[in-house]
């Protein structure tokens, strides 16, 4: 199992999303990634792309207004 | 969701996925109970304030901070609301924003129909403005930047207050790019806008068949928004 962190600390919604896309397509099944956002906006939606997209993941509120979204690619 | 394989071995909580880093759980932090106690207070106060002057300053007080504070707890976008379904395939802010549409258009149209009926003079008819090619126009380059800038007007704000400190670059060229609007809005006015045609919907299919138009196509647009999202999900199943 792998894991990778990106950091998407002060970028705007949407490039959280699109860069966690692009990880995501170079990682293999069980890899984690670990998404660093601190853009309300991506909070909704990187975590709903990628429940649709049927991966495993958690939001951590690391600090105030500071997140971190695990994400478990799952297939 | 679905759950994954959990080896034995596994020292996490249950459900939880496993990381090999320190999960940087939030520490304790004392309560921010208190200040908001205070700040709400003071919006009551300044409220109170505006009232003893001017009644409508208040009432737009109140209403912006409202309005500001569901924006954010509920964390609806615009731009997100047509920039997710091409993105993510997610629509549901698109429905979310067709739902609060077909609901300020009910009162829009009661504000209106009441007004119509009474024989007074029908609030709101100077903002029925001109649509033609320049509106799908504006539409398009108002989009660009609001993407680029990650929030449209109301977003951007709403950002701003959250401390996202890019988009306080975004709201400071948002005010240069209205002023420099503003100056000559009224040579595109004179030039442009009024070639087009300002249509009321009241005029053309009657008060009730304007509604029923307006909630019929919204109605219409939030089927699809759900169809596209289903198929999207579909596509990324297979």
């Amino acid at each position: 199992m792998q894991e990778q962190t990106l950091d998407c600390l002060g970028e705007a919604c949407p490039v959280p999303l699109v860069k966690t896309q692009k990880a995501l397509e170079d990682l293999a099944v069980g890899d984690v990634l670990i998404v660093q956002i601190d853009h309300s906006c991506a909070m909704k939606n990187v975590p709903e792309w990628a429940r649709e997209a049927g991966h495993n993941v958690e939001i951590e509120e690391v600090d105030d207004g500071e997140w971190e979204i695990v994400i478990e690619k799952a297939k | 969701m679905a759950d994954s394989p959990t080896p034995a071995v596994d020292t996490g909580t249950p459900g939880r996925i496993r990381r090999s880093s320190v999960s940087q759980t939030r520490k304790k932090k004392a309560s921010t109970i208190p200040i908001g106690i205070v700040v709400f207070a003071l919006i009551v106060v300044v409220g109170i304030l505006f009232a003893a002057d001017q009644a409508n300053l208040a009432f737009f007080w109140f209403t912006g901070t409202v309005f500001g504070y569901i924006l954010q707890k509920a964390r609806f976008c615009f731009t997100a609301s047509l920039r997710d379904p091409y993105l993510t395939g997610g629509t549901s802010l698109t429905k979310a924003v067709l739902t609060a549409f077909a609901v300020t258009s009910l009162g829009f149209w009661a504000i209106q129909y009441a007004a119509a009926s009474a024989g007074l003079p029908i609030p709101g008819q100077s903002f029925v403005a001109p649509i033609n090619v320049h509106t799908a126009v504006g539409g398009v380059l108002f989009g660009i930047g609001m993407v680029i800038s990650g929030g449209c007007a109301s977003g951007t704000l709403m950002r701003v207050g959250e401390g996202f400190m890019m988009q306080m670059l975004s709201i400071a060229f948002f005010v240069v790019g209205s002023v420099i609007g503003a100056a000559h809005f009224g040579w595109w006015m004179e030039n442009v806008i009024v070639h087009g045609r300002s249509i009321h919907m009241a005029e053309i299919f009657g008060w009730f068949g304007a509604l029923v138009v307006q909630l019929g196509t919204i109605a219409l647009l939030w089927i699809a928004a759900d169809k596209f999202a289903k198929a999207k999900q579909g596509a990324a199943a297979h």
